[in-house]
């Protein structure tokens, strides 16, 4: 029996409904590993980029998804593709920048050329290697992408259904989060690194009760009046609700920072299973990027946008907002990133965590701040771990 | 006291006030119309404007000590800190205005009292000598890399 045979046996005793979770699936090494097989090379969609990150024709940005790492580019066809950032050869990372321009990768080892499409274009020393060498088995591994609003989502599996049937009724709130046309400028990155597992960041980011937020009191903000979408089965969840122009009550010296200055009043929260975030909330249009690091830590990449049609002085208060509101740092989302380490901090405690607002409602009654919203999502991991076979 | 002096004593104090734990004296080491920023380095060479923290206005700067001081103060998970500032240039611009540049290191102490390297950077810095004390005007802060939690105070 393999090492997850016998956890899984355990847990599935413990997990015996999607609103208890035994908090060892957050600690647990062996059913991490199990997740990145089953979860982050499985049957799923992973935004890894956008296409306002690939500004040119020719850019690219480098990722990881779990523990593989990807070259994602945009060809001068203007086609964007992902290849496995790995030479075909003996496997070096081909580029190591995080982000650039190139028209062909040249892997430093021994000097195999790649064009942009992947292909295998020569090497020193050709003449030479084995008699079963033909160019076309060693082009660089190419991993399925499909694109929605310039979100470039990648699958490692060729059994994922399509991005469409994967995102369901996410898809408006991720069109409406992206300006429906998607066509966003890239205005910068704040990353961080949580000591939390990757199931606690994304249980508790895009979702939780205002209660949390002392800033929200302070500043007069309300919240909870929200609309819910949940999609079956991955449990995607997305909040629709409408920005509140922010009153001033004299908190702030400076309430220019929280003011909504745009037209589009949409406000949309998203959680992309596994483990993305999607915001656009006030003035700030927010993509987070997320990758498990092991059991106890994740790291973000909060992408922030803005919009094309942007002048100067709105694409200046979105980056000034973008800055101070809704990072790791942020006036307002910092107590979350507190409340994933304080989360995590006890999951080797053998216990469990408990939802309880709103479970037991049906699901059409179900709203903003009820915490039964999670275990759709639950649920499935539950099912997709296998732990639900006590 | 001499230029050089005023902004030694400077540089000192905002490490002091700041390993202190005194948030609203870190304030008052800024002049009227001054600003403070905290960027990812290669970020800003790409010419990306999104920063960790962006208090363009003293006003702001004034609110992120309030939070620090009063919003936060119960969620958030503290830590000491120790910061390490040497200077690397200094240039008069102007009449009773300099141009500065440091390196920065921070240390911490956190969770289970363990200390590590919070960041590593560089400052670049806009300072003002008002009736010989010296004052930041500007202060910019690029970080080589990704600091290892998040950041709650100024650094
Ligand atoms: S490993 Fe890349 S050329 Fe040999
Ligand atoms: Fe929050």
């Amino acid at each position: 029996m393999s090492e997850f045979t016998n956890i899984q046996a355990s847990v599935s005793r413990q997990f015996k409904v999607p609103a208890d979770l035994p908090k060892v699936i957050f600690s647990d090494p062996d059913i991490y590993r199990e997740e990145l097989q089953r979860i982050f090379y499985g049957k799923y969609w992973h935004p890894v980029a956008h296409r306002a990150e690939l500004t040119e024709l020719h850019s690219f940005k480098t990722a990881w998804l779990g523990e593989v790492p990807l070259l994602i580019h945009r060809g001068g066809d203007d086609v964007v593709r992902v290849f496995i950032n790995s030479c075909a050869h003996r496997g070096a990372l081909l580029e190591q920048r995080a982000c650039g321009k190139a028209q062909e990768f040249e892997c430093p080892y021994h000097r195999w050329l790649f064009d942009e499409k992947g292909c295998f274009r020569g090497a020193p020393g050709r003449k030479d290697f084995r008699p079963d060498f033909r160019d076309e088995d060693y082009g660089l591994r190419s991993v399925r992408v499909e694109e929605f609003r310039g979100l470039i989502f990648v699958t490692m599996s060729e059994h994922t259904v399509s991005l469409s049937e994967f995102l369901g009724d996410a898809s408006q709130p991720i069109s409406d989060a992206m300006l429906d046309d998607g066509r966003l400028t890239l205005l910068g990155y704040q990353r961080v690194i949580y000591q939390a597992n990757w199931k606690i960041y994304i249980d508790n980011d895009p979702y939780h009760a205002p209660l949390l937020h002392s800033a929200f009191r302070l500043l007069d903000w309300q919240g909870g009046a929200g609309k819910l979408v949940t999609t079956d089965p991955e449990g995607h969840m997305c909040i629709l609700y409408q920005v509140q122009p922010y009153k001033d009550n004299g908190f702030l010296k400076d309430p220019s920072v929280v003011e909504f200055k745009g037209t589009d009043d949409r406000a949309r929260v998203i959680a992309l299973r596994p483990v993305t975030g999607i915001t656009k909330h006030i003035d700030t249009i927010n993509v987070r990027f997320a990758r498990p690091l092991g059991p106890d830590s994740t790291e973000v990449h909060y992408a922030f946008f803005g919009h094309e049609s942007d002048d100067e002085e709105y694409a200046k208060h979105r980056v000034r907002q973008a800055s101070n509101l809704l990072g790791p740092s942020g006036f307002i989302s910092i107590e979350d990133a507190a409340i994933y380490n304080r989360v995590h901090a006890t999951s080797g405690d053998r216990g469990y965590q408990h939802f309880v607002k709103g479970v037991g409602k049906e699901r059409a009654e179900w709203t903003q701040n009820d915490e039964v919203s999670n275990t759709v999502w639950w649920a499935h991991y539950r099912s997709v771990m296998g732990f639900d076979k006590a | 006291m001499d230029t050089v002096a005023a902004v030694d004593k400077l540089f000192a104090r905002y490490a002091a006030v700041l390993d202190a734990g005194k948030v609203a004296a870190w304030a008052e080491l800024f002049d009227e119309d001054s600003s403070y920023a905290v960027y990812c380095a290669a970020d800003d060479e790409r010419g990306l404007p999104l920063a960790y923290m962006l208090d363009d206005c003293l006003a702001r700067i004034m609110d992120r000590v309030k939070f620090v001081d009063e919003v936060w103060r119960g969620t958030v998970e503290p830590y000491r800190t120790r910061h390490i500032f040497q200077r690397t240039e200094l240039e008069s611009v102007g009449e009773e205005t300099l141009r500065a540049e440091s390196n920065v290191l921070v240390a911490y102490t956190g969770k289970n009292d363990v200390s590590g390297l919070l960041c590593s950077g560089r400052t670049e810095d806009i300072i003002r000598i008002r009736d010989g004390e010296a004052l930041f005007k500007e202060r910019k802060i690029l970080l080589d890399g990704t600091p290892s939690r998040y950041l709650v105070y100024p650094i």
